[in-house]
């Protein structure tokens, strides 16, 4: 009973059959939370609330417990995030080299702030501490690709770029 | 044991144990915020810091550091006090000031450490928290402004009662108690967090401004709700009961109470009781005198009494007191010279009265509370067992998550003890529990794991005999289960060293009685388990009296008719003089119909009880009767506990104790004189009911006594009942709502707040077969009526089986249920 076989759990709007994957990947794994959740976001994006409420039912594990975890990492998103992320650093490096500037440039260009995505969903804005890549300060990265020396011209032509581009996979 | 020293005090404690607990047993306080008895060792707040010699003189925790041999501890230094004093300034720093108008004010850990420890200045200054109030519930408040991050709530929820509504949520400065997704509560709101709060963050919404906790009179009781006999303390001002004060130092249960005990305590001043006697002229009730209302009633009942007392009756709710159940058993039996008495419909109590008689040779249940979790096996029947009594179920969650107990449930829905660690649920089909044990022992038979006294045992032959039917090949379809698994259950069973099994009855339980207590009583004897700790079997009696109405005798025991009987007899005339006392047969009693028809019928009725109930309102004479608050006296709860109950408030308005009542008509039907008081009806109890020999009111004190309980075991085959299965039907079983008990919990707001009406509760594949939908009103239909119920949709219950509560008055399940263990019925929007 403590782990409760899957076609019991009810079907919302999101289509759970990924999240269901993910936990019989899991399932008999002691400690499992962190990799199912992590699997979750992974398939999703971020963590669906429905996703919870199956995990808390098919893991027995407090829905309020899960949530306690998740907002404890910052790994862990809870709203859906843009199609593409930009991370600007603003560690010591970045900083002294005019970051500040490129994260407003950002923030005007987009008219989101920090940890927001844009109701599109096409993009969401962060700032990190260190990408770890200090001698191309200012650093910011779209997704898996890296931005050196940045200006704030060429904040422009990264939105340009990136909003040309499909939102399909 | 290890020997320690402890501000040059000696003290010796078990290996186990923790500074802070050594200290407690040498009579040390230790300042604690974070730490509570009944939970795991946290060490979050600091308060508890002690220096320990052996360790340089470094600062630890009192509350998570195990003692060592020859430990050396000085619980107060100048730097200890000096750390305490930063620990208090740093939390108020956060912690509003807002003392005067916080409820927790005299009853908090964080206002009293400060005046102890005279922090009148802070050295530093921030900014408070900006949290939103949760005020969206109508009994917990959530203030999280004031909260000082214990986690106090949160372990509660989890370790105790497994509910786990609160966590620690984000990180940092940020970090706060929240619930899934920051919402609002919505709990089954026992109010554990609220008791065990070290500061005003969660308050109890009902007592919010009602008054300041210096000024309350705490008065010791016992829950006057379910059989468990939770103790409690009512908190009264200015003749009121205005809450309920928790006390850890209360009973087996440490304080910890449910929804109905913390929160369910306003009926009594309710402003819907009854003020004066009524009295029925020209077929209207209407205010009378107490002078004419017993004048009327004692002339009635000495009418009876001269006619042979054939033609009269008592129905008693086993909510009364000891000593009032044994002077309306006296008012009949010496009074009227009747045997025609009976409670909880005549079924609920039957698995005491006939079942465990029979079989045990005793009404009681060989077994008590603490043999929870002392064993090494539970097995329930029904996962309902938490819902009629909630606190027991928190002495299996503690035994199953704390101790490892092994836990197994037979039940027709799941339920919250399904989903304790390592619980094996074993879901068959409704009704079918006799067939189900009866394989259970037929297993252990076929497989020699019988104990070798079983064999010494009047009745074995016979039920040898009668198993050999009962093969699990055989009753495995109609049980819905496999035969491996009834195998594997009886082995698991068999093979525990101490099992223990959990019964709960009830009038929504009409199949639990005496063929199933007698199932259950046979599968222990053969065992061996049953005498020894951690064994046997809990009968848990629905009522805050049950077992002491069966103590008593509160039933017929000279072939006079029972309630069944009674409400035949008023429908044909035999019964001309029903006295009902507390009861609510109409809302309570199977088929609403017929008992109407029963109770018009009847030439005349007096209802003794706090409200007008659906009951009295067909009174001939209704007398305005006291609630636990406004009387003395004893309860006898499930595993035996004599308890006493004291008086906290005056009577309200002018009703009067259902004792004072039978005791004059006791007086003027025998013609002797009054008991005295309580006390001496205690004693003549004492001198006649032989487990309570002995026992004396004053000697019972605020702990109480366990009675003790001898057996004479004895196999008595029980046979299934054939549940005749109708196709294309929905099975509907009745049963508890967590939140209420019997029909008095309707009259308190804090029940009524979560759980305002029945509902019908249906499996998701039905209500998606049905297209109900959560909340949807649903007609569903018997062979014996129709209702109009809102429909719940959840995971609990299985296909084809649907569960409705029987406690509310409108609505009521009884108008389509008529006491059979499974009714079939239909359901359409």
């Amino acid at each position: 009973m403590s782990n409760a076989p899957a076609e019991e759990i009810p079907t919302a709007d999101i289509d759970l059959a990924l999240a269901n994957h993910v936990i019989d990947k899991y399932l008999t794994l002691p400690g499992n939370l962190m990799p199912v959740l992590q699997g979750i976001q992974e398939e999703y994006g971020y963590v669906p609330k429905p996703t919870i409420d199956l995990v808390a039912e098919r893991l027995n594990i407090y829905p309020s417990q899960i949530y306690g975890v998740l907002t404890f990492y910052a790994q862990f998103h809870l709203k859906p995030r843009g199609k593409f992320i930009i991370r600007v650093c603003v560690g010591t490096a970045c900083h002294v080299q005019g970051a500040p500037r490129i994260v407003e440039t950002f923030f005007d260009k987009l008219g989101i702030g920090h940890a927001e995505t844009t109701p599109d969903l096409r993009f969401t804005f962060e700032k990190v501490a260190c990408l770890g890549a200090c001698g191309m300060a200012p650093l910011a990265m779209v997704n898996d690709s890296t931005y050196g020396s940045m200006t704030v011209q060429k904040v422009g032509e990264i939105i340009a770029d990136y909003s040309q581009r499909p939102m399909k996979k | 044991m290890v020997n320690l020293t402890i501000d040059d005090t000696q003290v010796t404690v078990p290996k186990d144990a923790t500074i802070f607990d050594a200290a407690k047993a040498a009579g040390i306080r230790i300042p604690i915020l974070c730490h509570d008895k009944k939970l795991q060792p946290f060490g979050g707040c600091r308060m508890c810091l002690v220096e320990v010699e052996q360790m340089k003189g470094r600062q630890i925790p009192a509350c998570t550091t195990p003692v060592t041999e020859g430990m050396i501890v000085r619980t107060t230094t100048d730097e200890i006090v000096k750390a305490r004093k930063l620990v208090l300034e740093l939390l108020l720093l956060k912690h509003p000031i807002d003392c005067p108008v916080c409820d927790a004010a005299g009853d908090c850990d964080l206002q009293n450490l400060t005046y102890e420890y005279k922090v009148n200045l802070n050295r530093f200054q921030d900014e408070k928290f900006q949290h939103q109030i949760d005020y969206e519930n109508p009994l917990i408040e959530r203030d999280m402004n004031r909260c000082i991050h214990c986690g106090k709530c949160a372990r509660i929820c989890d370790e105790i009662v497994s509910y786990g509504a609160y966590t620690f949520m984000n990180r940092g400065i940020e970090a706060k108690i929240g619930t899934e997704f920051d919402g609002p509560l919505n709990c089954e709101f026992c109010g554990s967090c609220v008791s065990v709060c070290p500061v005003g963050a969660l308050i109890s919404r009902p007592f919010k401004f009602k008054a300041r906790w210096w000024a309350l009179n705490k008065v010791k009781s016992v829950c006057s709700y379910c059989g468990t006999g939770c103790q409690l303390t009512l908190g009264v001002k200015d003749g009121k009961v205005l809450t309920t004060i928790y006390d850890e130092n209360q009973g087996f249960h440490n304080g910890q109470l449910c929804t109905r005990g913390r929160f369910g305590y306003q009926f009594v001043n309710s402003d819907k009781r009854l003020a004066t006697p009524l009295i029925r002229k020209n077929g209207v009730l209407q205010q009378a005198s107490w002078d004419e209302a017993l004048t009327l009633v004692a002339a009635k009942l000495a009418e009876a009494k001269n006619a042979g007392g054939k033609a009269v009756a008592g129905l008693v709710t086993a909510r009364l007191t000891n000593e009032e159940l044994f002077l309306f058993k006296k008012l009949f039996k010496d009074g009227l010279g009747s045997d025609n008495i009976d409670h909880s419909a005549g079924y609920a109590h039957a698995a005491l009265t006939a079942g465990a008689m029979e079989s045990f040779g005793t009404v009681a249940s060989p077994a008590a509370i603490s043999d929870i979790q002392a064993s090494d096996l539970l097995l329930v029947v029904k996962t309902d067992a938490y819902e009629t009594h909630p606190v027991l179920g928190f002495e299996i969650n503690l035994g199953v998550k704390r101790k490892e107990i092994d836990l197994r449930i037979i039940s027709d829905k799941r339920g919250k003890l399904a989903k304790l660690p390592k619980a094996v649920t074993y879901v068959h089909k409704p009704g079918q529990e006799v067939a189900l044990v009866n394989a259970l022992a037929q297993v252990i038979l076929a497989e020699n794991l019988q104990d070798a006294t079983a064999t010494g045992i009047e009745g074995f032959e016979a039920l040898k005999q009668q198993l050999a039917d009962y093969a699990p090949e055989n009753v495995a379809a109609t049980c819905g289960l496999d035969a491996d698994a009834i195998k594997n259950l009886a082995r698991d069973y068999a093979k525990a060293a101490k099992a223990l099994i959990i019964l709960p009855l009830g009038l929504g339980y009409p199949g639990h009685g005496k063929a199933l207590a007698q199932a259950i009583a046979n599968l222990t004897l053969l065992t061996g388990k049953v005498g020894k700790e951690g064994c046997g079997v809990l009968y848990l009696g629905e009522k805050n009296n049950s077992q002491g109405a069966a103590d008593l005798g509160v039933y017929p025991t000279a072939g006079g008719a029972d309630a069944d009987a009674i409400m035949t007899g008023c429908l044909n005339g035999s019964i001309k003089t029903l006295i009902v006392a507390g009861e609510n047969p109409v809302v309570s009693y199977p088929d609403r119909k017929r008992v109407e028809a029963a109770l018009d019928k009847v030439e005349f009725l007096v209802v003794q009880d706090l409200f007008l109930t659906e009951t009295a309102a067909k009174a001939h004479v209704v007398l305005p009767a006291c609630s636990f608050a406004e009387k003395g006296g004893t309860y006898t709860s499930v595993g035996r506990a004599v308890q006493r109950i004291n008086q906290a408030i005056k009577p309200v308005g002018e009703a009067r104790s259902d004792f004072a009542i039978l005791n004059g008509l006791v007086a003027s039907l025998t013609g002797s004189a009054p008991y005295a008081d309580v006390a001496a009806v205690f004693a003549e109890i004492a001198a006649t009911v032989p487990a309570y020999a002995g026992l004396s009111l004053a000697e019972l004190g605020d702990t109480g006594a366990i009675l003790p309980v001898t057996i004479k075991p004895r196999f008595v085959p029980a046979g299934a009942a054939v549940i005749p299965v109708e196709s294309g039907k929905l099975a509907l079983v009745t049963g508890s709502a967590l939140y209420h008990c019997g029909t008095m919990s309707r009259f308190g707001e804090g029940p009524m707040h979560v759980c305002p009406e029945g509902y019908v509760e249906l499996g998701r594949d039905d209500a998606r077969a049905l297209s109900v939908k959560e909340g949807d009103t649903v007609v569903v239909k018997s062979a014996s009526g129709e209702l109009k119920l809102k429909a719940k949709v959840g995971t609990r219950m299985p296909q084809g089986v649907v569960f409705a509560p029987y406690h509310f008055g409108e609505a009521s399940v009884n108008s389509i249920a008529a006491g059979a263990a499974v009714t079939w019925v239909s359901i359409s929007k």
